[in-house]
């Protein structure tokens, strides 16, 4: 393997990010295909069937709108997914975090009724990535210090987490009607619609700015990528990160400590899916209920995968995931191609980026043990 | 009050909640001591359960549902084998892929086949394998403990038995067959086994599609036994559980029927508590979420520590 | 006629000849002992035999017949078993099911467990290889598990037997019990290859004694012919290429102290047996000895990454017997692994992020956590530049370096920390010439700036040329001590393997072998 004796790690080398987002960019170009050859066996037209699938995402400033709210949780559960594959830990439970964060956020928003949004709305976001970090720690230690495997132990916490949630909001959080689901945030405690930042008489003059359901928590996304971005870069926080992931030996042979750093990473990941929650509750529902998420967490999964990790990557990523769950219903009504086949695509380009990392693995032909736990 | 709800129904529910748990818990028993981890239980059910509707619904015998959701089980999992056993991909990775695909993959072939979404029509289940009666001298102390055995032991479908029998049968094979001996070692040392010249990729193989087979059978139970009527995403974290009955079964059938009895008992208790709303104020969410609860508890090694194969997740390399 | 003939086996790897054209034969009921030091060769030979890895180039032969080797199963098919020095026993099992593995007795795919237990049992008495059938493997000793590997092997219907460094895992006790099985089965007619590095273990047991060095057989010999002395000179027997150029060691304040010192290693085996020593600044203290005798537990205790169970270790009168890595770098400790590639390096890291692995939070790296490019930037082009790392850019992964730049960058890292302490694990494994020289000058300038140096090495040149002390460890304790000026390779050789008093000797003190005791005294 000597074709590449000078691999560079960072800066602007091209030929290096055009070698790194080909594989991402032909999984997805592989899934399209065979999703439209399903569509096409199945007696759908596929072209219909994708343009539908764009108008219905980036068609308009409100098909892109919905595109935005939608990769809003996408963005950060796969950041914190990213954040824990980058120390070789697999948070498959962010889902159940984000519940935890979702749930924190609702309940303090209730209690916090009558204080200004500057108050509110950082104190809800802090205490969601809290109740994310803190949902997120009983594994961390559980595997930092016995090695239980984090994929089946945040695996139950998700489960843990939603019938917690689902009894909240049939019990002590209810709200005095008949359906389940707590009262309506107070005002200040909901994130804006982003065409609310604007007056009406902006927006008729400008309406692409008319981004329907869209709401500010895509700039707590993008700055949680951001900020991530830099952590990972520019802190030693970041550093020790990676290079437990990458070589644990080596990392303790440099006076890191394996263990503390898992249970750091995990919490970081926890709290990122935490945010995910908070955002989906302040700015889309206004209020929690135990079907509040649409398996973003999961989804996370894929976006991460497919990011390659990379935070900022996540955001592309994202918005693909996000586009085609939003794209779906009207591909559904113009085309009439179930909106499952979106569910379709999404396995396969998991397989398919999954199965690169096996090609690049064989090239490499290097076998590196790393260990299951570390103790 | 207490007589209310410890009847005979509550254990015989138990058994019936039971089941598609076993199942799939036995085959993430088969599948994890072969080395392969299964994460893709959940997905691998869901096909079940919808391949056995839709094939009942096309022939008209439940019994062909059956072999229909075992055969798309195995096939299911084929892929899974292939991309973890083969291409030595990442085993999460791929049966999270895998429950995504399964999710996709029922809710796309029910509207395309059925022209809508969320339920199909019902079907024709599957019939109780005795029929006595019920109350038969029910004032006797005889008739009480008849009609309890009655419930309890006799008022079953015919896969409720069947999970019985194949947990005492693996565990049998698991100790006493060449299957079985290899399959143990698989998982704990493959390099071991391949040096005394057992195939580890096919011993994997037939593992992993076993485990295929047992959550498609389980996904069989659900719709043709139990709700009579697919469901999207009616599995609903099933083969999750099935997972932790695994590991709070020690990795082996009789250990995993017998935790999923238990996780069905606390179902169905869950489910008869909530007539009882007035009087008994437990929220059901309580018992739902014991199962994990106890699984957790076990993997913290509070209760002893639960440790699985050696090699399990790890891709086997020869030479 | 011999039973198994190799000729002119030949295997390549990228970089080095592992096997150059070996030859050997094995007759009906001899014990042929492969001799060597670590990576001569012994092992890849025997890994051919047992189809484990495919040569190159020669022949095998199989009573007097041609084969070629494939697989394991095929090795077994033929007669030929194989202990490996890591076991291939599955712990949670119990003994038979181990041995009959891939062999059950049975019907239908039920397995016999009378009739295997019963053969098994067979075996067991016909070699007086007393094992409880269903004990489980993880409550064996491990000499029981040989004793099982051993079994199994027999049971698969083994006529050639070939232990892989059978004694480097044993206690005195079991050796001598070892020696007695291995005996015994030659007596009933089968046929071992024993290998080792130990030379009282070959003169003990040996009918046969093949020496290799550097992948060829440089000698063949047997026990009545040779002694410890003459093995040493064939094993190791080669002229020191390397010379540096050094002065008279400075001796200052002590620096290191390791006082009685108990140390386990991972499966909770003492394997530092109560060893001490003083190193002071502007010395070089090597520790020379077989590889798999202490010294990696011994050195990882000193850097931090393991606890000694008694005895202290100070620095500079410091207390860094608890100290964990952290702690050691900054008390003044710097470590160049013995393996750079699992320990040394983060192979995906570049070397700008590789210079920094353990100042990281340190200035100029990193103040409160955020770290500084431009400043990790310029230092890593200053070590690139003083330790002459041949690379474009200090932005170049690890994972693209050959073996010598690697090992600059790790030696860049951790001499340019300017510690009290350089302990430096197997330096020069794996480099060639010019690197070797250049690890070499490195140490030596360490040296004459006052600083102390601990170097482990079983390269005897490396202890020659580089240290101005000399303490020989063997089974976990130091067995002898030499100031340069007094020690010549073969003397060290000697000592390394066992000369001097070891297990054997240990065991048999009452009953002294006359083999073993020759030139005791020296």
């Amino acid at each position: 393997m000597n074709t590449s004796k000078a691999k560079s790690s960072e800066g602007l080398d091209w030929i290096a990010i055009t070698q790194k987002i080909g594989t991402p960019v032909a999984s997805v170009i592989l899934a399209i295909l065979i999703g439209s050859f399903i569509m096409w066996v199945s007696g759908y037209n596929p072209v219909a069937a994708f343009s539908a699938l764009y108008q219905g995402s980036f068609g308009s400033p409100k098909a892109f709108g919905d595109t935005l709210l939608r990769s809003t949780p996408l963005i950060l559960a796969g950041l914190g997914l990213a954040y824990g594959f980058k120390a070789n830990l697999f948070n498959i439970g962010a889902e159940g975090q984000l519940f935890m964060g979702g749930l924190a956020a609702a309940a303090l928003g209730l209690a916090l009724a009558g204080q200004p949004w500057y108050l509110a709305i950082p104190l809800l976001l802090i205490a969601a990535m809290l109740a994310g970090a803190a949902w997120a720690f009983i594994p961390a230690i559980l595997k930092a210090r016995i090695g239980a495997h984090e994929v089946i132990t945040t695996m139950m916490f998700t489960y843990i987490a939603r019938y917690v949630v689902s009894w909240l909001v049939v019990g002590p959080l209810k709200d005095p009607g008949q359906i389940p689901q707590t009262r309506l945030l107070p005002v200040e405690s909901q994130l804006p619609r982003i065409q609310s930042l604007f007056s009406d008489a902006t927006l008729q003059a400008m309406p692409f700015l008319k981004f329907g359901r869209a709401h500010m928590g895509i700039l707590v996304a993008l700055i949680a990528a951001v900020v991530l971005w830099l952590v990972l870069k520019y802190t030693t926080l970041g550093y020790e990160n990676r290079a437990v992931g990458f070589n644990p030996f080596a990392a303790e042979t440099g006076g890191i400590s394996v263990q503390w750093t898992t249970v750091k990473s995990l919490c970081i990941s926890g709290a990122l899916a935490g945010l995910a929650g908070a955002v989906e509750v302040m700015g889309v529902h206004h209020r929690l209920f135990d079907q509040f998420s649409s398996g973003f967490g999961f989804t996370g999964i894929a976006v991460a995968l497919l990011a390659k990790n990379h935070p900022l990557a996540v955001i592309p990523a994202a918005l693909l995931f996000g586009a085609m769950s939003a794209g779906a219903g009207t591909m559904q009504l113009v085309a009439d191609v179930p909106q499952k086949i979106i569910l379709i695509v999404q396995a396969l380009v998991i397989f398919f980026v999954a199965a690169e990392g096996i090609i690049t693995y064989f090239l490499k032909q290097r076998q590196k043990e790393v260990p299951s736990h570390v103790g | 009050m207490l007589g209310d709800i410890i009847t005979p129904d509550l254990f015989a529910s138990a058994f019936r909640m039971a089941t598609p748990l076993a199942l799939a818990a036995i085959g993430g028993t088969i599948c994890e001591r072969s080395g392969v981890v299964n994460i893709a239980l959940e997905g691998i059910m869901l096909v079940g359960a919808f391949a056995g509707v839709a094939v009942t619904l096309a022939f008209g015998s439940p019994w062909l549902g059956v072999v229909a959701a075992v055969l798309a089980g195995v096939a299911i999992a084929a892929i899974h084998a292939f991309t973890s056993i083969n291409l030595r991909s990442d085993q999460v990775v791929s049966g999270t892929a895998i429950n995504i695909l399964a999710l996709g993959l029922t809710g796309f072939l029910m509207e395309i086949m059925y022209g809508h979404p969320g339920t199909t029509e019902a079907i024709i289940t599957i019939k109780p394998v005795f029929r006595f009666a019920t109350e038969r001298g029910s004032g006797t102390f005889f008739g009480v403990i008849w009609n309890w055995f009655n419930t309890i032991v006799l008022s079953h479908t015919p896969i409720v038995y069947g999970a019985i029998i194949i947990a005492v049968v693996a565990q049998w094979a698991m100790y006493n067959t060449r299957w079985g001996l290899h399959l143990r070692a698989l998982g704990e040392h493959p390099r071991a086994v391949d040096t005394v010249g057992v195939s580890v990729v096919r011993g994997r193989w037939i593992a992993v599609l076993m485990s295929g087979a047992l959550a498609g059978l389980a996904g069989a139970n659900l719709t043709l036994e139990q709700v009579g009527s697919f469901t999207e995403n009616m599995t609903n974290g099933r083969g999750f559980i099935a997972l932790a009955a695994n590991i709070f079964g020690r990795w082996t059938p009789v250990g995993s029927y017998s935790a999923s009895l238990l996780f069905g008992f606390f179902d169905a208790l869950q489910i008869k508590l909530q007539i009882f709303r007035g009087e008994i104020n437990i929220p059901p969410q309580f018992f739902l979420m014991m199962p994990y609860v106890l699984t957790v508890v076990v993997l913290a090694g509070v209760v002893g520590r639960a440790v699985g194969p050696a090699a399990v997740g790890k891709p086997y390399k020869k030479g | 006629m011999p039973l198994l003939e190799l000729r002119e086996i030949t295997k390549a790897f990228p970089g080095v000849l592992a096997n150059d054209r070996v030859s050997m034969k094995l007759d009906k009921g001899e014990i042929v002992a492969l001799l060597g030091e670590n990576g001569a060769g012994k092992s890849t030979l025997m890994n051919v035999v047992y189809g484990l890895l495919t040569a190159d180039d020669g022949e095998i032969l199989v009573d007097e017949k041609h084969v070629k080797i494939k697989s394991p199963r095929h090795a077994i098919d033929l007669g030929i078993g194989m202990v490996h020095q890591h076991f291939m026993l599955v712990e949670p099992l119990t003994v038979t099911e181990n041995i009959v593995l891939g062999r059950e007795p049975g019907r239908f795919g039920v397995i016999d467990f009378a009739t295997a237990r019963q053969r098994v049992r067979e075996i067991s008495d016909r070699y007086s290889l007393k094992v409880d059938p269903d004990a489980k493997i993880i409550d064996l000793s491990v000499g029981m598990q040989q004793r099982v590997e051993i079994l199994k092997a027999l049971y698969q219907g083994a006529r050639v037997l070939i232990l892989d460094e059978p004694t480097a895992v044993l206690t005195p006790q079991e050796v001598t019990e070892l020696f007695r099985v291995v005996r015994s089965l030659v007596d009933e007619g089968l046929s071992a290859v024993f290998i080792t590095h130990k030379l009282e273990e070959v003169i003990a047991i040996a009918d046969r004694i093949l020496v290799m060095r550097d992948g060829a057989v440089v000698g063949e010999t047997t026990p009545s012919a040779t002694d410890e002395i003459g093995l040493a000179r064939m094993m190791v027997g080669r002229d020191v290429v390397l010379s540096v150029e050094k002065g008279v060691s400075q001796c200052g304040d002590v620096v290191l102290s390791v006082n009685d010192v108990h140390i386990e290693d991972d499966r909770s085996l003492e394997a530092v047996k109560g060893v001490s020593f003083a190193i002071c600044g502007g010395e070089i203290l090597a520790i020379a000895g077989v590889d798999g005798n202490g010294q990696r537990e011994l050195v990882e205790s000193i850097v931090g990454l393991r606890r000694p169970t008694r005895g202290t270790i100070e620095l500079k009168g410091n207390d860094i017997t608890r100290a964990n890595a952290r702690a050691s770098i900054e008390a003044g400790v710097s470590h160049i692994p013995e393996d750079r590639q699992r320990r040394g390096l983060v192979l995906e890291f570049n070397i700008a992020e590789n210079i920094i692995l353990g100042d990281h939070r340190e200035p100029p790296a990193a103040d409160h956590g955020i770290m500084h490019p431009k400043a990790i930037a310029e230092l890593a082009r200053k070590r690139i530049a003083d330790y002459d790392i041949r690379t474009p850019s200090e932005r170049v992964l690890a994972d693209s370096l050959s073996g010598g730049n690697q090992q600059k960058v790790v030696v860049a890292r951790e001499i340019g920390r300017n510690p009290e302490l350089l302990v430096a694990a197997q330096p020069t494994r794996g480099l060639d010439v010019g690197a070797i020289e250049f690890v070499h000058t490195q140490i030596i300038r360490e040296r004459d700036s006052g600083k102390a140096v601990l170097l482990v090495t079983f390269e005897l040149e490396e202890v020659l040329s580089l240290a101005d002390r000399i303490l020989v460890i063997y089974e976990g304790r130091i067995v002898k001590e030499f100031a340069v000026a007094d020690a010549d390779a073969e003397t060290l050789g000697y000592f390394m393997t066992g000369g001097g008093g070891s297990k054997l000797a240990e065991e048999q003190e009452s009953k002294p072998v006359e083999s073993s005791v020759a030139g005791g005294d020296k």
